[in-house]
């Protein structure tokens, strides 16, 4: 037998053999076939939406939803699943933060819930009948529900497994309203984020490798936008149309882009002095290239973190949006039940409570996974055992 | 020269505009690179040395375009290289490649050292990625690397094997040349050592070209076949490297040759020091650059000056040219006890300071000399700057600091730009300059 028995993936080939005028010709890796497949499936799903059919089949935020997950499984899942060993070297960087394990497992629940959930539950419905009943094991001075659904002993009304986590005044269940508000929170979270990753990741990477008028143009707009009160104009669009999350995720998307971008460019400036982007240049790489595999996949920490930070503050938006009954009285919104609880504290104190105990908790993990991820995402702090 | 030469630099020029206000005005120029010329033939490896600063890593960037050169031709295998459109620099690309000299921040850190290494093949068109692995890996191999490294990433490799990677790296296009800026100045001396072993055995096995930057004149001088010598912006020395450290003729390279550590104890009274700063870029030297610096100005030939009180006496004047403050002196002189007042502080110790501080002897050996430069601190004590300027400038002048000495052949086989050089062979008849 040969001794020659090193590489397992076939017969060796030098690189001095290859005839580089025979090579050309178009390729494309199978994650980006899959990405235009994906892609024009998306877009045709979409038309059809909007122009053959007319009851809708999604709505404008889902379908957006859709979008964003879709974004999800080919930039993160994918990666991270074609390169396992450094997939497996972060795991172990994060896994060392305890409280970003506990957190990260909560928002999967919350995100698995909060997604399928409403597609398996039916909407709550009112029935004035059964209101303030109080969650299981729980109960209340029988005086405070109307009826008592479960059972009534010694002048108090005991909740029960119908209604887990109690109701509201109108007799909505709170673990209906609880799952369709983590649909809500979860959506303008990260649809929103979407939005702002996407566009503030282009604009500051081409601010800084492309430099000079670009720069300062992009650099420039984006002062001018982040003097805009997007508050205000959210208050305006409201009132002048009907308002919907829709509406909401789109303002803060494209109007809240600003410091993402500004963060990113200055990431990306320090980069671009690395002799890394002078041997893609040296080894003939285009603009597009350079940005795309150099400049953007370092500067992701960044963009992950900025981007686990920013969620929350967005699901914080639209609870204070809803709880001021700025948003679609439809839309099941934990800030819109926290607001319909406020005046019965007294009576049935779990009405705001429970809603805003999950609040409380989702914008705490999402704060404790970004944490966690900045530690874990930066290649350069060595010293892993 | 013994074949056509692959790469020829023809007074290549990069300048950097140094810009005021909104409205980026134009108020002067970092001159890094000034018009240097060398050729490099096939299999040859070229030095370039010089110390930081001098304009050795701009050159190495603006021959491979990685900047825009201001101007000046690069002509590489028979082709202009300035005048590339985007395809045609493509090609180029493929064909010329760098090694860098920081190997930690030389490696995208989020790809795997194979993907890296894969990653120039990959751009000139080899798309399967299967291919492109097992090439790489047997590439890692024949560096000293395993074909398991593909996977690993940089953080796990120490300098010295990601120099190997980097190498390989250079190495994956089968280039013609390779520019290595400073490939082993990061390293541990005995890593240095494996490296340019490394790389003098692959450059025998392709014929490689190589231009060597370094500012470590013991590695070039173990390297490469010719050294060119930089001094601000400015090739003052080209020679086969056996010439010039035998016989450096500019005083530039005998002083950085001068300054390589030497074991004999009976030589390190040899050793050449230079005086002064590295001047600015932006606003070089008239003449020959390093007559502000250099131990073997030529002195006027009116006066009959010893060599280290001459190069005294200009550092004085070169001073009193940039502008100098009698007040300070005076001030000074207060501090050193000398008078009560910088009024009381007497026109001689003012005098006998500036002499001292520049190591100027009291009286020059030359009368007239010592006239001339007497009658010009005078009128500088005295508060006349101009009239101290004019006197000193007319005196004490040299060739060195009014000509600029181009590259000359000389008798010894060096090409240094050195009037003390050219007056040497004078009397030769010319330089057969191709």
């Amino acid at each position: 037998m040969a001794p020659d028995t090193q590489s397992d993936t076939g017969a060796t080939e030098r690189f001095e053999d290859v005839e580089w005028d025979e090579l050309g010709g178009l390729g494309f890796p199978r994650r980006t076939q899959a990405l235009v497949v994906a892609t024009v499936a998306y877009a045709a799903a979409v038309a059809y939406d909007l122009f053959v059919t007319d009851d809708a089949v999604l709505s404008g935020t889902n379908w957006l939803f859709v979008l964003t997950l879709l974004v999800g499984a080919f930039f993160v899942a994918w990666p991270l699943a074609e390169n396992r060993r450094l997939t497996a070297y972060y795991w172990r960087r994060f896994k060392r933060n305890r409280a970003a394990v506990v957190s990260a497992a909560y928002l999967v629940v919350v995100f698995v819930v909060g997604t399928l959930g409403p597609l398996v539950l039916t909407e709550p419905e009112l029935n004035i009948l059964a209101a303030y009943q109080p969650p299981v094991y729980l109960s209340v001075d029988s005086a405070v529900p109307t009826t008592c659904v479960g059972q009534t002993a010694d002048g108090l009304c005991h909740g029960t497994w119908q209604y887990p986590l109690g109701t509201t005044s109108d007799g909505k269940g709170i673990a209906k309203l609880v799952v369709f508000g983590m649909r809500v929170s979860m959506q303008v979270g990260l649809v929103t984020m979407l939005i702002v990753v996407s566009i503030g990741t282009a604009v500051g990477t081409s601010a800084a490798y492309f430099s000079g008028l670009v720069d300062e143009l992009l650099m420039r707009y984006v002062d001018i936008q982040q003097t805009f009160p997007t508050f205000f104009l959210f208050l305006i669009v409201t009132y002048l149309f009907k308002p919907s999350l829709f509406l909401l995720i789109t303002i803060f998307g494209f109007l809240g882009w600003g410091g993402i971008a500004r963060l990113v460019r200055s990431e990306a400036l320090q980069r671009r002095e690395e002799s890394y982007i002078r041997a893609a240049e040296n080894a003939g790489a285009s603009d597009g290239w350079i940005i795309r595999r150099h400049l953007m996949p370092n500067v992701s920490n960044t963009v992950i973190t900025a981007a686990t930070l920013l969620i929350p503050s967005f699901i914080l938006f639209e609870a204070t949006f809803a709880f001021l009954g700025l948003t679609d009285p439809a839309t099941p919104s934990w800030g819109q039940v926290i607001a319909s609880g406020r005046g019965d504290l007294d009576g049935a104190w779990w009405i705001a409570t429970i809603p805003g105990v999950f609040l409380f908790f989702t914008v705490l993990a999402f704060n404790f996974v970004g944490d966690a991820l900045r530690d874990a995402l930066d290649p350069r702090s060595e010293g892993d055992a | 020269m013994p074949s056509d030469p692959l790469l020829s630099v023809r007074d290549l020029k990069k300048h950097y505009p140094i810009t005021q206000g909104v409205l980026k005005k134009e108020v002067g120029r970092v001159k890094a690179v000034d018009g240097i010329s060398f050729d490099v033939t096939p299999g040859e490896t070229l030095g370039i040395v010089g110390e930081s600063g001098c304009g050795k890593s701009t050159a190495a960037a603006s021959l491979l375009r990685l900047e825009d050169p201001t101007g000046g031709a690069v002509v590489f295998d028979g082709d202009d290289i300035t005048d590339y459109d985007d395809a045609g620099l493509k090609r180029f690309r493929r064909r010329a490649q760098m090694m860098f000299q920081d190997p930690s921040s030389s490696f995208d850190p989020r790809m795997s050292v194979g993907e890296s290494v894969a990653e120039p093949l990959a751009i000139h068109g080899m798309r399967d990625r299967r291919r492109r692995r097992r090439i790489v890996e047997n590439l890692l191999e024949r560096v000293g690397l395993s074909a398991s490294d593909f996977d690993r990433y940089p953080h796990e490799f120490s300098g010295g094997q990601k120099q190997r990677i980097a190498l390989a790296r250079a190495l994956v296009l089968n280039p013609d040349l390779v520019v290595a800026d400073e490939p082993v100045s990061a390293l541990d001396v005995s890593i240095q050592a494996e490296i340019i072993s490394l790389m003098r055995g692959l450059q025998a096995e392709f014929g490689l070209a190589i231009v060597f930057i370094s500012h470590d004149l013991s590695v070039v001088r173990e390297v490469c076949d010719r050294v060119a010598v930089m001094y601000l912006g400015e090739i003052v020395e080209i020679a086969e490297t056996e010439t010039l450290f035998d016989d450096p003729q500019h005083p530039y390279t005998r002083a950085l040759i001068s300054s390589i550590p030497t074991p004999d104890p009976a030589r390190r009274d040899e050793r050449v020091e230079l005086s002064g700063d590295v001047p600015s870029p932006s606003n070089p030297p008239s003449g020959c650059r390093f007559h502000t610096r250099c131990p073997e100005v030529i002195p006027p030939e009116q006066f009959d000056l010893e060599q280290r009180e001459w190069r005294h006496v200009l550092d004085l004047r070169l001073r009193i040219d940039k502008g100098i403050d009698v007040d300070d002196v005076r001030a000074f002189l207060v501090a050193e006890d000398v008078a009560d007042a910088p009024e009381a502080v007497p026109d001689a110790a003012v005098e006998r300071e500036l002499r001292r501080e520049f190591d100027v002897p009291d009286a020059l050996s030359d009368r007239a000399a010592e006239e001339t430069l007497s009658s010009g601190l005078s009128a500088l004590v005295a508060g006349d700057l101009e009239q101290a300027r004019r006197t000193l400038d007319e005196a004490f002048t040299t060739v060195c600091e009014r000509e600029h000495p181009e590259l000359e052949r000389t008798a010894s086989g060096s090409e240094p730009a050195c009037h003390l050089a050219t007056e040497s062979v004078a009397i030769d008849p010319p330089a057969n300059h191709d």
